[in-house]
């Protein structure tokens, strides 16, 4: 269950400033997850992750952000791979830092791009880890490959399976220990819509009682799982919340209208345009922003890339405001 | 923790040995075995000492074939087996391992025990194969245990240091790239030539507790048995009227057996060193140290010489080649100051072309196997032609970029010594074709780098006695045949490549 106080955002115009407040209350109350003020500075001076301050309780959460946003840090901290240079991470009330083996023994991790050996066999590979991770059970390993669907190529080479089969086995071997926190990073990357939807569906069964973070900057890879969404832009959190809370938070900021060609091409340029899909009578825009658009363009109700759209402008706009 | 580092080794030795690059030497190195082991009736043996073959027995050719064995686990089974850790920051395993209970030591000694027992599979090889040579031109029964205690004797200390100095090599960052390929060699052929020297010479008697080779041992041993230190070890001529001598391999007497203990495990400490710089594969680390070695001597030497390269970095030049060619000094301005070097040197002394062609050698050693690793290949693929005339290509680019380097020497021959012109371009051409064949087959510039530089020591040492070594006319003016059988190896070269470039193409 997401543990995060604060409440839905009401009005469009204030809601980049109510979260900038709710950053600065450090309301996110003690849960399974808790990160407070994390920041990761890198030698050079520059920060992947700067004060940082969540608290997740459970179910299946998004981290959404453009590329550079931080994500990967943040997932990295979590994971024990690389440590805060301030703040403290805790799972389950034990101190990352202080005791990473502790979360080791309850975290399966998915990193991004995620190679394999060429050369082993699937049930090889999956044995290899299941080893590193202390499982000594051989049937595990056959039944995270039959959960992943690969139970009928297990004893072939991995170099000649498709790119979603190596993710579907990258899934299994962070599984494989029955861990209570999932991190997957990007993990859709490069897949073909098909397997990415197949790659949803794994996730959403197997986060099944367990907190999974699921980190992509594609927002139709979170809509359909995510049960929370927390959203990061230069290496800070602007929006963490239900989708739900996020899409009623871009109310009013969401409109609708068909223009011609011509005029497309202009408003690409002028306005914050989230899609289009061109028709015989012209093309269907929608546009994010706090003012009506000139031009005959009706309200429309928010998706969740909408939100997204509107959460990442609000923090441009307060970044703005700001300086 | 036994059970984690028991998976590391396996799953190592599976990986390695499943590639089709590790079946190919390790058959090559089996069939050396016939090589070494020649037939006495045709002049030449295995191991003659002070001109005297001695008899094939299993002591012999345990004792012979063993010592090879050292010699080509210290050279080149380092270049074969230093990839373990970049092979899992590569595939991005090693964060999941990161990730998981798994102690750093509990990994560097999984690495380790991984090299170990895949050097260990590969002198077992060479062993078996040697064995079978006996029986095809021994004169004595196969007594496997005496042959297995010949290479139990000497092997060893190798193949722990030099699974010791990979981890290690890879874990320390400025160590882990090109610059450590190239220090290891020199390092292990002088601490080899060091240590000998040292023992042959009656000095510091704890040399013989850092005799990893076992050469120092061979040579107190002969010296002991045979009052002499004229031997010969590998193919070699001997004089038919001595007696043929009978050996009864090494013994581990007099404390024998502590000195090659010590020698064993003496190298092990240095794995400390790996568990202390070794990253985890933390990115922050792992950012640092790219970012080290960018900020330090050579980053410092690239700033350098920027200026002298933008020039010809800007000179629109025609031609895919050209291209390339002109690339590779852009991506590494440091050769300005090789090209500076070999220039002034050969102005001063003709002779230190030999250098040169060492440096070039490096040089182009990673032009056709760096787009392979950038991850650009598909991208070269898609322009005209490429595709089809990639090694071709390479070469020229390889030959430019040679060629360019050792401008100011090939100037000189013109000049001053028109006759030894053409060995030069041929010996430029010879590398070009060997840099770019190993690169894209192997797909790396590793075994080009050990190769030519095992060459290139041979060539010096021998100093033009072999004229046939000789591939540049670098102590005399070669024969036209020498000069034409380099460049026949040159083209064997690049038809080698093409055809494993034409099979991956259509496979």
């Amino acid at each position: 269950m997401w543990l995060s106080a604060g409440e839905a955002p009401e009005a469009p115009r204030s809601y980049a400033s109510r979260i900038h407040n709710r950053r600065a209350r450090s309301p996110y109350t003690c849960g399974m997850l808790s990160i407070e003020g994390v920041s990761k500075k890198f030698r050079g001076g520059n920060y992947g992750v700067r004060d940082v301050s969540l608290s997740i309780g459970g179910g299946v959460v998004g981290l959404l952000g453009p590329n550079g946003a931080g994500k990967t840090t943040l997932m990295q901290m979590i994971a024990t791979i690389t440590r805060p240079t301030a703040g403290t991470i805790r799972f389950q009330g034990i101190d990352v830092a202080r005791e990473p083996d502790a979360i080791r023994r309850k975290l399966g991790y998915l990193p991004q791009d995620f190679g394999v050996y060429d050369n082993l066999t699937a049930v090889e590979f999956l044995s290899y880890f299941a080893a590193l991770k202390g499982v000594h059970s051989r049937a595990r390993v056959g039944e995270m490959l039959e959960m992943v669907n690969l139970h009928n190529v297990a004893k072939r080479p991995i170099g000649g399976f498709s790119g979603g089969m190596k993710q579907r086995l990258g899934i299994a071997q962070a599984l494989i220990n029955d861990p209570d926190l999932v991190i997957v990073d990007e993990p859709t990357a490069g897949l073909d819509p098909e397997e990415r939807v197949r790659f949803r569906n794994v996730l959403a069964d197997a986060g099944l009682g367990k907190l999974v973070i699921l980190s992509t900057h594609i927002v139709s890879d979170v809509e359909s799982v995510a049960t929370h969404i927390a959203i990061m832009s230069g290496g800070s959190i602007v929006a963490c919340a239900t989708p739900e809370e996020l899409m009623r938070g871009a109310a009013g900021s969401v409109w609708e209208m068909v223009v011609a060609s011509e005029r497309f091409d202009e408003l690409r340029r002028t306005a914050r345009v989230s899609s289009a899909v061109r028709k015989s009578e012209g093309v269907h825009v929608r546009i994010v922003s706090t003012e009506e658009p000139s031009g005959g363009a009706s309200a429309a109700e928010p998706t969740l890339e909408d939100a997204f759209l509107y959460t990442m402008i609000s923090k441009a706009a307060s970044g703005e405001a700001a300086a | 923790m036994i059970e984690r580092i028991g998976a590391i080794v396996r799953a190592d030795f599976l990986i390695r040995f499943r590639r089709l690059s590790t079946v190919i030497v390790f058959l090559l190195l089996s069939g050396f075995a016939y090589v070494w082991v020649p037939d006495p009736k045709t002049g030449m043996t295995l191991m003659q000492i002070n001109g005297a073959r001695v008899l094939y027995n299993s002591a012999a050719i345990g004792m012979g074939t063993s010592m090879l064995a050292t010699m080509f686990v210290g050279l080149f089974g380092f270049y074969v087996i230093s990839n373990a850790i970049r092979r899992d920051i590569d595939s991005r395993c090693g964060y999941v391992i990161a990730s998981t209970t798994v102690r750093t030591s509990e990994y560097v000694i999984g690495k380790f025990l991984g090299n170990v027992v895949f050097l260990t599979t590969f002198v077992g090889g060479f062993m078996l194969a040697s064995m079978a040579m006996l029986l095809v031109r021994g004169e004595a029964p196969l007594e496997p245990l005496v042959f297995i205690k010949q290479y139990a004797i000497i092997t060893p200390s190798t193949i722990v240091l030099v699974s010791v100095a990979a981890i290690v090599f890879e874990s320390i960052p400025f160590l882990s790239g090109r610059f450590g390929d190239v220090a290891y060699f020199f390092l292990y052929c002088v601490s080899l030539a060091f240590v000998v020297n040292l023992m042959m010479h009656g000095g510091v008697g704890l040399a013989r507790y850092f005799d990893f080779s076992g050469f120092g041992y061979l040579m107190e041993q002969t010296r002991r048995n045979f009052h002499t230190e004229s031997m010969s070890i590998g193919m070699s001529s001997f004089d038919a009227s001595k007696r043929v001598l009978v050996i009864d391999g090494f013994n581990l007497g007099g404390g024998a057996w502590a000195t090659r203990l010590v020698s064993t495990v003496s190298s092990l400490p240095l794995l400390l060193l790996s568990r202390l710089f070794f990253h985890r594969f933390d990115p922050a680390r792992l950012r640092a140290a790219g970012a080290k070695g960018k900020r330090g001597w050579m980053r410092n030497f690239n700033a350098l010489a920027r200026p002298f390269v933008r020039p010809l970095a800007a000179l629109p030049v025609r031609g895919a080649a050209l291209n390339d060619a002109k690339m590779t000094f852009a991506a590494t301005p440091f050769a300005v100051f090789a090209f500076l070097g070999i220039t002034i040197a050969s102005v001063a002394n003709p002779a230190s072309v030999l250098v040169g062609f060492a440096l070039a050698a490096l040089f182009i050693s990673d032009v056709a196997s760096r787009d392979r690793r950038a991850g650009t290949t598909g991208l070269i693929y898609s322009a005209p032609r490429l595709r089809e005339r990639f090694v071709t290509w390479k070469l020229r680019s390889a030959t430019i970029a040679a060629l360019l380097l050792l401008i100011a020497p090939l100037v000189h021959a013109a000049v001053a010594q028109r006759d030894r012109l053409l060995p030069l371009v041929v010996g430029v051409i010879f590398i070009a074709a060997a840099a770019t064949s190993l690169g894209v087959i192997s797909g790396n510039p590793k075994t080009f780098i050990v190769l030519f530089l095992t060459f290139w020591y041979v060539v010096v040492n021998d100093h033009g006695a072999t004229k046939a070594l000789d591939f540049a006319g670098f102590y005399s003016t070669p024969s036209l045949a020498v000069t034409l059988m380099y460049a026949a190896i040159a083209a064997a070269f690049v038809g080698a490549a093409e055809m494993v470039h034409r099979m991956r193409l259509s496979s």
